[in-house]
């Protein structure tokens, strides 16, 4: 409801935000450019030889353009008397409403515009025409339209030469100048100003409208956005805390855990090995399962106290110079012993040359590659194939630089397509059933990629279900940072606290 | 609504809401075909070069009662694609009364349930208490082959407390029917929570009489409730 309207009822709800341009009543300045608007009056008015003033409501006049009564006018003004009766005329017809009990008489038909036309005579004998400006049953203005001489004025009225100061030869010659009307004539040229006006809203009332919605429309998405924006980072920023709070929960609980297992495998080792007496052969066989088993759990728990410093980006590069073809050989090694006891075929394929060093994280790359070849010899039935390549050293197409390429592929079981981009996800499991065929916590993968991409590198993979993967890292020969000392790998997601 | 005491004025205004090409425009270019020229304005219309409406359409009607109060109705409707959901909450801010446009087909079910969620939810955005707007339901298109029979249209009454309408708006079939329903409920509705009758000195009869008999009501059932007057005011 405006505030300029009374409310019927105080109770009804207040709207929350700034009425709509809907809910407004239109002005003739909204509706209508002033410029251009005056100078189609000022048109109009050369053309008739009659004043036109057009008024808002509000007596805003918005274009206002002089006849042919100038001289006349101007010789009648001279005089003091005749001054303040025109001004007395004036802003009756401007402050309207005017109605026909005030003396001004009604004019045959109504305007286009909707509305009576009513016709105020001058005591000079000149006439005005006033024009209610109707639009959709509102009035927003008036049209003033004259002085002219009525075609029926023989002679200039008594009224006139009541006027102190004016000759009145002078005044008839002057009034000659005055273009003389009939009603008719006047009644067609102000349904043309009408239509013209008609037009004119149309076009103003529609672009003004449409202009006015579009705004409140763009003001109404952006206050829902910004809603919804606000939700979501305080959500984002629940979602961060609880991924730090696993992180470090994650890295301390597998601390916790690291320690007493090493214990459990240290002193199996030692009962293995004798140190406290002979074993029978069938305690050695229990002991070593233990062994075994432990061993088993620690890597489990290694991997996870990775993932959660990779995670709280705590993970340390140290760069220096390696041998990859060493670093390959020594990582099969540490699986073969898995692969013999499923039967697979282990092969491995070195460039024909001995290679130069490069820069990497021994620990780290060789963890790569063990992983790699972990998760191959899991996932590949007995019977099936394990090969290991390592690339000459040489320009990397996807890295614009020199480096090398390391692939395992395996004939297993194979990755859907659309699994492939989420392996690498920590935790991720292609199969997450409770009765799946194969154990581990789902973090080999994302600890490669997060370890290759420390090193500037890319991870790849190509599968097809059934029949195998290949999985590849390109690295660089020189990791981008490793000129500046150790490097950090940036955690995969945003951890940084707020600072300001 | 807005009353102005000072100018002895009244003005509602109601929206018709609704799916995508549902007949929203297509109701206000019948009943601005059906109303007097005195008692009507331009209908406003901004569309797309498909006929789509793309922010709202408008329709004045105004009538003044013998007693010289003047009621003056804005019709809009809301542009039905999916995307203008800000301009539909912009258009029905302030709503006296929804016309609620459904397609009658079986196929278009699912969309008319979507856009009614839409309208609840929009009024309760703009604050609108959707128990203090009364919303009329226009099943419209009855004539086409899929639609649903009148048997179900009258189980989907029963679903609710809302007016139901059958409705050809291209035909002019129940759109006056579905104004008349509208302003009904839309006065009912103001007045029993701001004593309306009393308070502007209109009965609801008076009150449709005055707007029925600026319009056409030929070959409508409310054509014996609202006989034409010869003399317009």
């Amino acid at each position: 409801m405006s505030a300029d309207k009374t409310s019927l009822a105080d109770s009804a709800p207040e709207p929350q935000r700034t009425d709509s341009v809907l809910q407004r009543r239109l002005t003739l300045v909204d509706m209508l450019d002033p410029e251009t608007f005056g100078d189609v009056v000022d048109s109009l008015g050369e053309l008739y030889r009659v004043g036109i003033r057009v008024q808002d409501t509000r007596g805003r006049t918005l274009a206002d353009v002089k006849g042919s009564n100038g001289d006349f006018c101007g010789f009648v003004n001279a005089s003091a008397d005749g001054r303040s009766r025109c001004a007395a005329l004036l802003a009756r017809v401007n402050e309207g409403p005017l109605t026909p009990a005030q003396g001004p008489q009604l004019l045959s038909g109504v305007s286009p515009l909707g509305g009576q036309l009513l016709t105020v005579s001058c005591f000079t004998g000149l006439r005005y025409v006033v024009m209610p400006v109707v639009w959709d049953g509102d009035e927003l203005g008036q049209v003033v339209f004259g002085p002219f001489l009525p075609e029926e004025l023989s002679d200039l009225p008594p009224s006139l030469a009541e006027v102190e100061g004016v000759e009145l030869a002078r005044a008839r010659v002057l009034a000659g100048r005055v273009r003389r009307m009939s009603e008719e004539k006047v009644g067609k040229m102000l349904a043309h100003v009408a239509q013209v006006l008609a037009a004119l809203l149309a076009a103003g009332q529609k672009s003004y409208l449409t202009g006015q919605v579009h705004l409140e429309t763009v003001l109404e998405t952006q206050r829902v956005l910004e809603t919804q924006n606000a939700q979501l980072m305080r959500l984002n920023q629940r979602l961060k805390e609880a991924d730090r709070l696993k992180s470090s929960f994650l890295g301390t609980v597998s601390h916790e855990l690291r320690t007493p297992l090493s214990s459990i495998i240290g002193y199996s080792e030692m009962l293995a090995e004798g140190l406290v007496g002979g074993l029978n052969p069938e305690q050695t066989q229990f002991v070593r399962t233990i062994i075994e088993k432990g061993n088993t759990l620690l890597k489990l728990i290694s991997s996870i106290l990775d993932m959660s410093q990779i995670e709280a980006g705590k993970v340390r590069l140290a760069f220096e110079w390696v041998d990859v073809q060493e670093l390959v050989q020594s990582a099969l090694t540490s699986v073969m012993p898995q692969a013999q006891r499923k039967g697979l075929q282990l092969d491995v394929r070195m460039p024909g040359t001995v290679q130069e060093r490069v820069v990497a994280d021994r620990e780290k790359l060789r963890q790569v590659v063990v992983n790699l070849l972990a998760n191959a010899v899991k996932f590949t039935p007995g019977g099936g194939r394990v090969e290991v390549r390592l690339s000459a050293i040489g320009q990397q197409r996807e890295l614009g630089v020199e480096g090398y390429r390391i692939e395992v592929e395996d004939t297993g079981v194979g990755i859907p397509e659309d699994q492939r981009e989420r392996i690498f996800q920590s935790f991720y499991q292609v199969d997450d059933s409770p009765t799946r065929e194969y154990g581990g916590a789902g973090l080999g993968l994302a600890i490669v990629k997060s370890y290759v991409e420390g090193h500037g590198g890319r991870v790849s993979l190509t599968s097809e279900v059934g029949r195998g993967s290949c999985f590849g890292v390109v690295l660089p020969l020189e990791p981008p940072l490793s000129g500046q000392g150790p490097a950090y790998i940036p955690p995969p997601v945003d951890t940084e606290p707020d600072r300001f | 609504m807005q009353l102005n005491h000072a100018q002895r004025e009244l003005t509602l205004k109601l929206v018709y809401y609704g799916p995508g090409l549902s007949g929203k425009t297509t109701n206000l270019r019948c009943i601005h075909a059906r109303a007097r020229p005195e008692a009507r304005g331009r209908l406003l219309s901004v569309e797309t070069h498909e006929d789509r409406t793309l922010f709202f359409d408008l329709l004045p009607v105004f009538v003044t009662s013998d007693s010289g109060f003047k009621v003056k109705l804005k019709l809009f409707t809301v542009p039905g694609q999916v995307v203008h959901e800000a301009t539909r909450r912009v258009v029905l801010q302030g709503t006296d009364a929804v016309a609620f446009i459904a397609d009658s087909r079986r196929s278009a079910g699912a969309e008319n349930n979507a856009y009614w969620r839409k309208l609840r939810a929009n009024m309760r955005e703009n604050g609108l208490d959707a128990t203090q707007v009364p919303v009329v339901i226009q099943f419209n298109k009855r004539d086409l082959p899929d639609a649903q029979t009148d048997e179900e249209l009258e189980a989907a009454r029963k679903r609710g407390g809302e007016p139901v309408v059958g409705a050809v708006a291209l035909r002019g079939e129940g759109v006056m029917e579905t104004l008349h329903a509208l302003l009904q409920s839309a006065w009912r509705n103001l007045d029993e929570r701001m004593r309306l009758s009393r308070n502007i000195g209109l009965t609801e009869k008076e009150f449709l009489s005055l707007i029925f008999q600026q319009l056409d009501l030929k070959g409508t059932g409310l054509e014996a409730l609202y006989p034409l007057v010869e003399k317009q005011r």
